[in-house]
Parts: structure tokens; sequence; C-alpha cells
């Protein structure tokens, strides 16, 4: 029987998406590979910036920074501060860190920083749980009176008295004490509050309310503590934060009087101390003020990760020592070439070649978009200038594309040359961009101004742009990212996307217009 | 499959002529890739190859003077042009007409050839532009050929519609059936080419009767030429039949079954094939008012 060419075809196309669906169903049912794994996480990177004037004499700046727990993990913690010395010692749970220089200059900085990929966590109270007589020495210590927390004033023992918070079970008093601190009146001041002065005024700020919570519930026989730390949210801030946490049946059970968290903290709170602590202690007369930036990225979640162990190249880069990044970039490149093929055979956007604006979309992918366009825009405008200049000496193809290519290399580095010279930060980075890409961009610019003119090498060049742009916002989905490194296989439903759009014969949609005389209008 | 049935009247219009009119991808799929083999394309693109090929079936073409296949024959071909004129020198695999140099009468008292807009071109300006084709600069790739055509003298009625160069005539055939023909006219605007993006003139040519029907020029129908004032639409092609019968025996000399042939009419020697193409362009169906797909069909019927 002859097998004709559309059944040959089908049948390719058949192979291919049983092959992935296949393997992706026995992967999810035999290897335990979860897709909702896939689901990136977000990450935050916190960046401490204090500045002050050492006025050429010694000087310390003492702080607290994260540790790792159940709730959140640290990585990658950088400090960049210049002529001072970073020491860190641990004092209890908490990880002090301070900075000593001596001869510091005015206008000195210490910038630290560090990502943190937190988790949300919720606690469900037991409703009978009684108050125990006696807790193990961990614990006992926070029932204790402190200096601002006045566990023993007789307003406390009224108040607890009042809101029955000294009688009942560990829930109904946590509960009441609760209630009574997030119901104070909010307050916008940034100094401090002792818990009787919050309880006489009847409104206080977070740490007023916080060492309120806390005297009650170590009065009402709960051992609880104060707890520092950052609401990570995207921007600068220069304000910290206070919640407690109480000691239930051996675990430290967070509560937010402030904004209203029971038995649960979101995501977004860094916890960056214990006790009540003071954050910065600094050498005095130094003028010093401090500045918290947050930035967010998704990253891909490490149970994913640990679930994907067929054919897998995660972990294989992972002993490589070579970075996620170039991983995701090589497994995405054929879904940036898809997207360029929907937009040159179904939409009819002129490109330089296939694999270009996909190419041009994963080197963009380390310098974000914007500087990929910056360094399209650059070379191309070195292409023809070059090319202004040189093609009145009539020289061959091969010497003519690699002067440009030298043009190129010359102006990149000016650029940056010069954007470093002028203070133009983020313009020193186009150097950055790989040079490889952009020398096939230059040439492919520069042929198509050769054979076919300026207004076509111009769009073309607009149509690359935005093809790129196009990529780089699908290239960079985590979600697509992560699916495809746990499941590579997705790589075949792409060839037989790439094999159907290679058989489609419908018109293009820039066609529509090219023929809209012979389409839309009444024959004669 | 589309939304647009529910758009009434309009939109079933607009879905029957979408199966007329052939986009890229169709004509790629349906025409090109089944017709013409991917290794047969030297046929179109080497015009020495193509022309080769039309001598062994005489299929008229002009008349090759000399070829040049490497450097060292460049100074016997000038040498042998000395004192004669009216030709032609083209790169075998050039595109868009890069590198194509019109020359006209010998001048003796010069040592020269004369060309158009009294400009000159002596021997060694001629050695050397052979030079560069054989180097590649006309056609993007490491070596080339160059050959030497007899200059075409164009039928009065092409002259008169742009007299510094050459019209022709395009006619697409599907395995050697004529399938849809056009004039394409360059014009001052379009800098003496015929390319219809860039202000060339494109007239529609009837292929029962060989008549001008209609005329196209920046996409808009016009019934006199937008420079000379000139008509044409009702022009009579003189000899038409010939015309489609030298196009259907260039299309059989060749192994390519979709082509678009490019076709001068010469004062004395009648049609002749300029060149062929094997992916031929589109914008004729907006010359004729009309899709390729109905006159596929009944070429494919046979």
């Amino acid at each position: 029987m002859q097998i004709s060419h559309s059944q040959k075809v089908g049948l390719t196309l058949a192979i291919l998406i049983a092959t992935s669906l296949g393997l992706m169903g026995w992967k999810v049912r035999n290897l335990g590979y979860s897709l909702k794994d896939v689901l990136p996480l977000t990450q935050y990177e916190v960046t401490y910036a204090l500045d002050f004037d050492g006025h050429g004499d010694d000087v310390r700046v003492r702080s607290f920074l994260p540790s790792n727990d159940a709730r959140q993990t640290v990585t990658e913690e950088r400090d960049l501060s210049s002529g001072l010395h970073l020491t860190q010692v641990m004092d209890g749970a908490n990880r002090v860190a301070t900075w000593s220089g001596a001869e510091v200059p005015d206008r000195a900085r210490i910038v630290h920083t560090f990502k943190v990929l937190p988790h949300r966590v919720a606690y469900t109270l037991p409703a009978d749980l009684p108050v125990p007589d006696v807790y193990p020495p961990s614990a006992a210590p926070f029932l204790r009176p402190e200096k601002e927390i006045q566990v023993d004033a007789p307003e406390i023992a009224e108040t607890l008295k009042r809101i029955r918070a000294g009688e009942g079970t560990v829930l109904e008093r946590l509960t009441r004490i609760f209630d009574l601190t997030h119901g104070l009146q909010g307050r916008p001041f940034k100094g401090t509050t002792d818990a009787l002065t919050a309880l006489r005024l009847g409104e206080a700020s977070c740490n007023g309310k916080s060492r309120l919570f806390v005297a009650l519930a170590r009065a009402g026989g709960i051992p609880a503590r104060l707890v520092g730390g950052l609401i990570m949210e995207r921007g600068s801030k220069r304000t910290s934060h206070q919640w407690v946490e109480a000691w239930v049946a051996g675990h430290w059970v967070p509560f937010c009087p402030t904004n209203g968290h029971f038995a649960e903290l979101p995501e977004r709170y860094l916890t960056l101390y214990y006790g009540d602590e003071t954050l910065f202690r600094h050498t005095s007369d130094i003028n010093f003020s401090y500045q918290f930036e947050t930035r967010k990225a998704l990253v891909p979640s490490p149970k994913a990760k640990a679930s994907f162990t067929f054919f897998d190249v995660w972990g294989l880069f992972d002993r490589l020592k070579l970075p996620f990044s170039l991983l995701r970039t090589i497994l995405m490149l054929p879904i940036g070439a898809l997207v360029v093929v929907l937009f040159r055979n179904v939409v009819g956007m002129p490109t330089f070649g296939t694999f270009l604006p996909a190419l041009l979309a994963a080197a963009a992918g380390s310098t974000g978009a914007l500087w990929g366009v910056v360094a399209v825009a650059i070379a191309v405008g070195a292409v023809a200038l070059a090319r202004w200049g040189i093609q009145r000496l009539e020289i061959l193809h091969s010497p003519t594309l690699a002067i440009l290519l030298a043009a190129v290399v010359f102006t990149l580095l000016t650029t940056t040359l010069l954007a470093e010279r002028f203070g133009v930060e983020p313009l020193t980075r186009v150097t950055l961009f790989p040079i490889a890409v952009l020398a096939i961009c230059a040439e492919r610019f520069y042929l198509s101004l050769t054979e076919h003119g300026g207004a076509t090498a111009g769009k073309e060049l607009l149509g690359t742009l935005f093809v790129m742009l196009a990529c780089h916002v699908v290239m960079n989905s985590l979600a697509l990212q992560v699916l495809v490194i746990g499941f590579p296989e997705v790589i075949f439903l792409v060839i037989a996307a790439d094999i159907y759009l290679g058989r489609w014969v419908g018109m293009r949609l820039s066609e529509y217009r090219r023929f809209r005389a012979l389409l839309f209008e009444a024959k004669p | 499959m589309s939304l647009l049935p529910f758009f009434g009247a309009a939109g079933r219009a607009l879905l029957a002529q979408r199966e007329r009119v052939i986009g890229i991808n169709r004509r790629n799929v349906t025409l090109v890739y089944p017709n013409n083999p991917r290794h047969h394309y030297p046929y179109a693109d080497d015009k020495l190859l193509a022309k080769r090929c039309f001598d062994a079936a005489g299929v008229p073409s002009p008349e090759t003077l000399a070829i040049c296949e490497g450097l060292f024959a460049v100074p016997g071909v000038v040498e042998g042009l000395r004192g004669k004129g009216q030709f032609v020198v083209k790169p075998a695999n050039g595109s868009g007409g890069g590198g194509i140099l019109v020359v006209g009468e010998w001048d003796e008292a010069e040592g020269a050839w004369r060309r158009a807009g009294g400009r000159r071109v002596t021997p060694d300006q001629l050695q050397r532009h052979l030079g560069d084709i054989i180097f590649g600069v006309h056609s993007n790739q490491l070596e080339d050929a160059a050959f030497v055509e007899r200059r075409v003298v164009p039928h009065p009625l092409f002259s008169g519609l742009w007299a510094d160069g050459l019209c022709d005539i395009r006619i697409i055939t599907l395995r050697t059936h004529p399938v849809m023909s056009m004039i394409r006219v360059p014009t001052a605007e379009s800098a003496g080419r015929a390319n219809l993006h860039q202000g060339g003139l494109g007239i529609a040519v009837d292929l029962e009767t060989g008549r001008t029907t209609r005329a196209v020029h920046h996409g808009r129908a016009v019934e006199l030429h937008p420079e000379s004032g000139a008509p044409l639409v009702g022009l009579q092609i003189p000899g038409w039949p010939d015309v489609l019968d030298v196009a259907r025996r260039a299309a059989g000399a060749v192994p390519l079954g979709y082509l678009g042939i490019d076709v001068v009419l010469d004062l004395e020697r009648g049609p002749l094939i300029l060149e062929i193409n094997a992916r031929p362009g589109l914008e004729i169906q907006n010359i004729n008012a009309a899709g390729l797909g109905p006159a596929i069909a009944r070429a494919e019927r046979g």
C-alpha cells in the first residue's frame, strides 16, 4: 500500500504527540512527577542600605541578619560595604552583625544584600488545650517581665481580669489578648512604645501593640516574645516591623496584632531577630539613616527540582555547576523559534532569519529586554553608518562584513566608555550583550539593506525587535521554563506544532492587507 | 474553523475569495515544493545554466556573446568586445538586477563605449566590472560567472512604454501551462527597475487574446502611464500565440514545474526568454484583479 504525503505528515504528528503525552503521563503516574510543583515561587532580594558620616573616626554599626528556619530560606548573601569589617556572632537565635571601621570618612555606606524564599505559615490551635502549670526551661524565661514589658504592673493584671484573659484555655486567652491589642488605635509613630503606655493611650504602633500582647500573654501564663523584622514589599522603605510569638505546646506560634494575623504569618514577613531589641545600634553622632530595598523575582520551586528525576538535565547542570539560566535558555530556544515561526508564517511579519529573534530574546534574558533593543539599535546604527562610509570603496562581501563587525565592536565599547564617563550606569551593560548574536544581527541587517534597500531592512528590523519582545515574554515565563525542564518531551509537541505550521497553507494576516482589493472589494 | 461565516454575506464573500487568492504559504506548500525540487533551483538561479537548456531545446533567448567563468578569461573577453557595441553584461547568479551593465555603441575616437545618459565605459572599467562579478560582488557568494548578451532591441509597443530599458512579459506556468500573465514596466520613479513595490507599473494581459486589460500603479488601477500619459489598457501584444509558445517551450526545457517566465519581445527575433524564476511573486494577482487559484485549478486539469 502506498502512503500518501499527507498520511506521512499525519503519522509523524501522531507519533510525536503520542510520545510526548505518553512520556508525560508515565512520569506523572509512575515517577510521581507533579504538575503543581511546576508553579514558581516568589523570591525576594532584600538590601540593607545604611548611610552615615564617619567624620574620619572609628565607627561601629550593629544590626541583625536573617537566619534560615522552617519559614524562610536565605541564600546568596553578599556584603558590598567597602572600608568596614563585618563580624557575625550568634546570640541565642539571633545572628548579630557588626560592621566596624577606623578613620571612616563622611558619606560612608553599608550595603548588604540577600535573597529570601519565604513561606506562609498558619497554625490551628486546639480549642481545648489547657494552660500548663509548668514550662520547660527553654520557654519559662519568656514569662518574666522586661523593662518595657511590664508583666507585673497592676494595670496589666486589671486588664487581664477585665478581658478574662487569665482564665480558660490557651486559645481563649490568646484570642482575647489578640482582640484587645488588634483593636487598639493604630498610630504612625516610629519610636518605642512600652506595654503600659500602649494600654493607657489606647493606641500604639506595631511595637506598642506587640509589647502589650507579650505583657498580657505572659501575665496570663503563656510564654511570649517579640519578633522584629521586615514586611517585604517591592521598592524602598524605612520602616521595620514587630510582631509576637506565643509558646503553645512546644511551638512558637506567630501573631501580628497590628495587621490582624492570628496564629499565622503571610509569606512576605521576614524575621530578623527575636526579643525586645533595637534593629540598629551605632556610634553616636554619625547622621545614621537606613533604608531597605526589596525586589521580587519568580524562581523555580525546589520541590520541582527534587521530583524531576528522569532525563534529569536540571540535576546534571547542578553537578556540573552550570547556571540554571543557561539550561533554561537552551531548552526555551525551540519554543522561541516556534514563536518566530508563528509571527513569520501566520502573521506575516518579516524578521532577520528564523533563529535571530529567539536568539536575541535568549541573550536579552540576562540583561533585560530593553537593553536587548538598545544593543540591537546600537549595532544596526553602527552597520548603517559604516556601510555609508565604505560602500564607495566597492569592496568584496566578506571583508565588508569583517569591517562591519569591527565597527559594531568599536561602537559598543565606545558606548560603554561614554556611559561610564557620564554616569549612565545601565547603559554600560550593553557590552554584556552577547556579541555573537549582535554580529549575526548586523550581518542580516547589512544583507537586507544591500539586497532590498532601506525600507525593507527597516521593516525587518522592526519586525525582528517586535518578535524578539514576544519571544522574551514567552521564553521568560517561569512556569513554562520549569515545565520544559521537568518534561523536556514538551519539545516534541513544539516540533509537532512546527510540522503543522510547515504544512499550513492558510493566508498570512499581512496578506489580507496585501490582497485586500481582491478579497474585500466588489469585482468590476 | 473560522468566525467569518457569522459576519453574514460579506464574510461569506470573503471566504469564497480567500479560496481563489494564493498566499505565500499556499504557493510554497502546494505549488513550489511539489513542482520545483530544491536541487533543481540552479536551473532558475543560474542564468547561464538556464540559457544552455534553452539553447539545447531550441528556445530563443538573447544571443550570448561571451562567457567569463574565471578571472583569466576577462582580458580576452574585453578585447573581443572592443569595436563592437549594444551588449549587456550580467552576473550568472545576480539578484534584483544588481551588476547588470547595459552598453551602447563603441566610440572609436574616445576608445570607450557609450552608455545611457551620455556616460562612458572604458575597456578598463569593463574589465573591472567583469572582475567584480566573478568575485561575487553582485551575488553575495564567493565566486560567480559573468556573461555578455546582445542587447535586445524592444518592439515599439514596449519601447513606447519605457524608452530607456526593457519591459518584460511575466508569464506564470504550471507544468508548461500558462496560468496568468502581466507586463512589468519600469518608471523614472522606480529608477528603471521593474519592481512593482518601488513605483513600477504592472499591466494585466489576457491570456487568451494578448490584450492588456488593466494597469496598476502603487496598488491603484490606472488607465494612462503616470509619467508619459500613454494609454495602457487595450493594447494588443503582437504575436501573442508565439509568446505563449516560447513560454511553454521554455518551461518544458527545465526540470522545474512552477515558474515565472520573463519574455521580451525583440524587434527582429520576436519573443525571447530573458530569465526564469522558481518562486514567482504573487503580486500578479493584484495586477490582474484575480486570484491564481481558479487558473491553477484549470491548469492542473490540463
